[in-house]
């Protein structure tokens, strides 16, 4: 089995290279910190194993995702790593070559996205860049598929076949090499560090690499540790960049060769005159969203909803009600199947297609590139509570599901910002809270479902952004938070790339319908079919209902009157479409026409938005909460998200009835 | 259909949803990792690193 | 027109400037800032074929301006 590892600088399409070469696909984007954990997947008919690392600048990380490469470096030792290039940007992608190929283990550098550098009117002698580099280089273009049976051949090697490479060795200043050499040979006399990882060891650590340097004090490394003073006071760690650079300048130099005709098409920069227009990119950015709500909820995905909930609670429901009855079903089966699993499961996989499409809009802005461009958009309003634009993008990932927004919250540099980031992630709408609206806003605001939609939304982003100045103000954060942003060079989005990434985003909720959707609902089931005295006929002596009536004058004062949403709410915090299963079987109905005229009979349109403000910022589900206090390490900022939501979901509903009551 | 089949298609449906609850409360503990099936070299750096804490 | 000149990393923070050396960015870069935002918000600069956004004040710095 050979293990190759892919290595490279973000946006240079490491992903997309990645599920080309493999059978298993990871998840695509064209923003930084896509790849938040390692992917691992198979070439096709081979024993080639290949890792997909996140993207790094440099092998000195500054965020928790980027430390990730460090610590696989340290720990373990493919047999070939595999360099990604961006082909038009290939000085600084060299940076984080030159860090690699100094470690020893077999590298093979590709330029990728070849296309764009050839745009650019020049192209680079593949043999010279081969001989400075010490290691082979080829070229591809993930995206167009060229170059990848060339690449794939080399990679599907026996580790036997795989020709070692000699470590790089650039002519640092003669007392940096002094002090590589030194502690090198120490390292490797004393502590039979093997000597090409004794060598690479030692420059990684002069050159301040935090996790070098934590790695040299877990294992009391003397001989690097005793230097620390001398390698920083002497700023080592500048002369080794500098002579990096230069090294880099001058391979380039000579490799650069000019291509006779150019084609310079300057798409890029035609978009961006546009959508960062310093004035119009901000309505850009909101009308963008608008779009989004637009086809997912009024010109998609509501009418195909409707289709499938018609098959559903028509045909589907009847004929099984049917077979069940003829089949001798003792009622109470007949009921857990046809008024439970169905209506409950089923009443939230129609929603299937508004979930689906969302999910394609999010997929291609990521795709395109213009997730940076938000980023940058936005920063100065997230300068004012203290955030960067960057928290932006965790957040509008968060619209899919807060885990995955948490998650993605590992790219942010400053530790504090981070905490800040996952503490609002939940605030963000996730795609689970989309089919309780759906309810909502075709009982009461048919007119303007987008609409009322879109400002939920944009309530939970005013509530993340709110609560982020005041944690900003309570954490008495730094000033100074690091905002640098690359804009990468726009794509057209692929049809097969934005499925799969909306396969992959999707697969989890059709998953979940069967898992803990499932579970809730037959939990639901089962409070309002028994009570006290066992199983009832009447649902109003249901535990569902005990249990409701009970919480009722606690939910009174935000607008709600019946018992049903109580418990719905309960069982929701197993997963936040639950909420929607529930109500299906809690008000014994059958298909959603049903269930949405009796919600229009229970609720008024403000206590309804009441209601629906609730649902959007109370408890996080089970799974946001665990990723809260995985990625906090700590189980009191979980609790704190709880209660600390809890409270905010019951004002702010709260304010809502009771001012709207006033007015109205 | 007999009583003893009916019996036992619910108990399945209730063994399961029971199961699916028990399995999200373990999982939300974990975090996102342990909701992630594959065994990747991170996740087995996590557990070692957890093995050694304790 | 909108070329500059990197004239120092002093005043900056550890991870500001390491980040923009990874990018490739030292003392003596050309740089052409393509967009300005309003209110002293972000900056596209352009080096080497690449766009990248900053800070204002990390611009500023970069420059040869005063840490504000």
């Amino acid at each position: 089995m050979t293990t190759v590892a892919l290595l490279g600088n973000p946006n240079t399409g490491k992903t997309t290279l990645f599920n080309e070469l493999t059978d298993k696909y990871a998840y695509v984007g064209n923003w930084t910190g896509v790849t938040v954990e390692k992917k691992v997947g198979q070439i096709r008919h081979s024993h080639t194993k290949v890792i997909d690392l996140p993207g790094v600048y440099s092998l000195n990380p500054i965020t928790k995702d980027e430390s990730v490469v460090t610590n696989y470096l340290l720990g373990h030792s493919p047999d070939l790593i595999l360099n990604v290039t961006n082909a038009s940007q290939l000085k600084r992608n060299l940076l984080l070559s030159v860090e690699v190929l100094e470690l020893g283990v077999p590298v093979i550098i590709t330029l990728n996205m070849i296309d764009d550098l050839k745009r650019t009117g020049h192209y680079y002698n593949l043999k010279t860049l081969s001989t400075e580099l010490g290691c082979p280089v080829r070229t591809t273009n993930a995206r167009n598929k060229e170059g990848l049976t060339e690449l794939k051949a080399d990679l599907v090697r026996d580790q036997s076949e795989i020709k070692p490479n000699l470590p790089l060795k650039l002519n640092y200043p003669l007392m940096v090499n002094q002090a590589i050499r030194q502690a090198a040979t120490s390292l490797t006399k004393d502590y039979k560090v093997e000597p090409k990882f004794a060598h690479w060891l030692a420059i990684q650590y002069i050159n301040n690499n935090k996790v070098v340097r934590k790695y040299a004090t877990m294992h009391q490394l003397k001989p690097l540790l005793s230097q620390k003073a001398y390698y920083d006071a002497q700023k080592f760690d500048d002369q080794i960049f500098e002579t990096r650079l230069s090294f880099i300048e001058k391979t380039l130099a000579s490799a650069t060769e000019q291509l006779k005709s150019t084609q310079h098409v300057a798409i890029t920069s035609k978009i961006d005159k546009v959508v960062t227009h310093p004035i119009f990119g901000l309505p850009i950015f909101v009308g963008i969203f608008y779009l989004m709500f637009k086809l997912s909820f009024d010109w998609i995905g509501t009418p195909l909803s409707g289709y499938l909930d018609g098959f559903l609670s028509g045909p589907i429901s009847s004929w099984a009600n049917q077979f069940l009855t003829q089949a001798g079903a003792l009622p109470m089966l007949r009921s857990l199947i046809v008024n439970g699993l169905i209506a409950g499961v089923g009443g939230v996989l129609v929603f299937i297609p508004q979930i689906f499409v969302l999910f394609a809009c999010i997929t291609i802005l990521e795709d395109s590139g213009y997730m940076s461009r938000a980023a940058l958009v936005t920063d100065r309003i997230m300068e004012m509570i203290g955030l960067n634009g960057k928290a932006f993008i965790p957040l509008i990932i968060g619209f899919g599901c807060n885990v995955t927004g948490i998650m993605a919250a590992r790219t942010i540099e400053q530790p504090k910002e981070r905490l800040i980031t996952t503490l609002i992630s939940p605030f963000m709408s996730c795609s689970a809270r989309l089919p309780i609206y759906s309810l909502f806003v075709a009982a009461l605001f048919p007119r303007h479902q987008a609409l009322i939609v879109l400002s939920l939304y944009f309530l939970g982003i005013v509530v993340a952004l709110f609560m982020a100045k005041f944690y900003h103000v309570i954490f008495k954060a730094k000033e100074h938070s690091v905002f640098i942003v690359e804009l990468p060079q726009y794509h057209i989005p692929r049809l097969d790339i934005v499925w799969h990434g909306t396969w992959d985003k999707g697969k989890g909720f059709i998953k979940k319908a069967g898992t803990i959707i499932f579970a809730g609902t037959v939990l639901i089931w089962l409070l309002s079919n028994f009570g006290v005295h066992g199983y009832v006929t009447q649902i109003d002596q249901s535990f569902a209902a005990n249990l409701g009536q009970i919480l009722l004058p606690v939910f009174k004062p935000i607008g709600i009157s019946t018992w049903q949403p109580i418990s719905a709410l309960l069982t929701g915090v197993l997963a936040k479409e639950v909420i929607s299963s529930s109500m299906m079987v809690l008000f014994h109905t059958s298909n959603q026409t049903a269930l949405i005229a009796m919600i229009g009979g229970s609720f008024t349109a403000i206590s309804a938005y009441a209601l629906l403000v609730f649902i959007l910022l109370y408890i996080p589900c089970f799974a946001t909460i665990g990723t809260i206090k995985s990625e906090t390490g700590s189980a009191k900022w979980a609790a704190y998200s709880v209660i600390s939501s809890l409270a905010i979901s019951y004002t702010l509903a709260f304010l809502i009835f009771q001012i709207g009551s006033l007015l109205m | 259909m007999g009583l003893f089949v009916n019996i036992l298609i619910l108990a399945v449906i209730f063994g399961f949803a029971g199961y699916q609850i028990y399995r999200a409360v373990k999982r939300s503990k974990q975090g996102k990792c342990a909701a992630c099936d594959y065994d990747c070299e991170a996740k087995k750096m996590l557990n070692q690193s957890k093995k050694r804490a304790m | 027109m909108n070329h500059f000149m990197i004239k120092q990393f002093n005043g900056l923070d550890d991870a500001t400037a390491q980040r923009l050396h990874s990018l490739g960015l030292q003392v003596g870069s050309s740089v052409q800032a393509v967009r300005f935002y309003p209110f002293h918000g972000p900056v596209i600069i352009q080096v080497d074929h690449q766009k990248i956004g900053i800070r204002y004040r990390v611009f500023k710095l970069l420059t040869g301006g005063k840490p504000l």
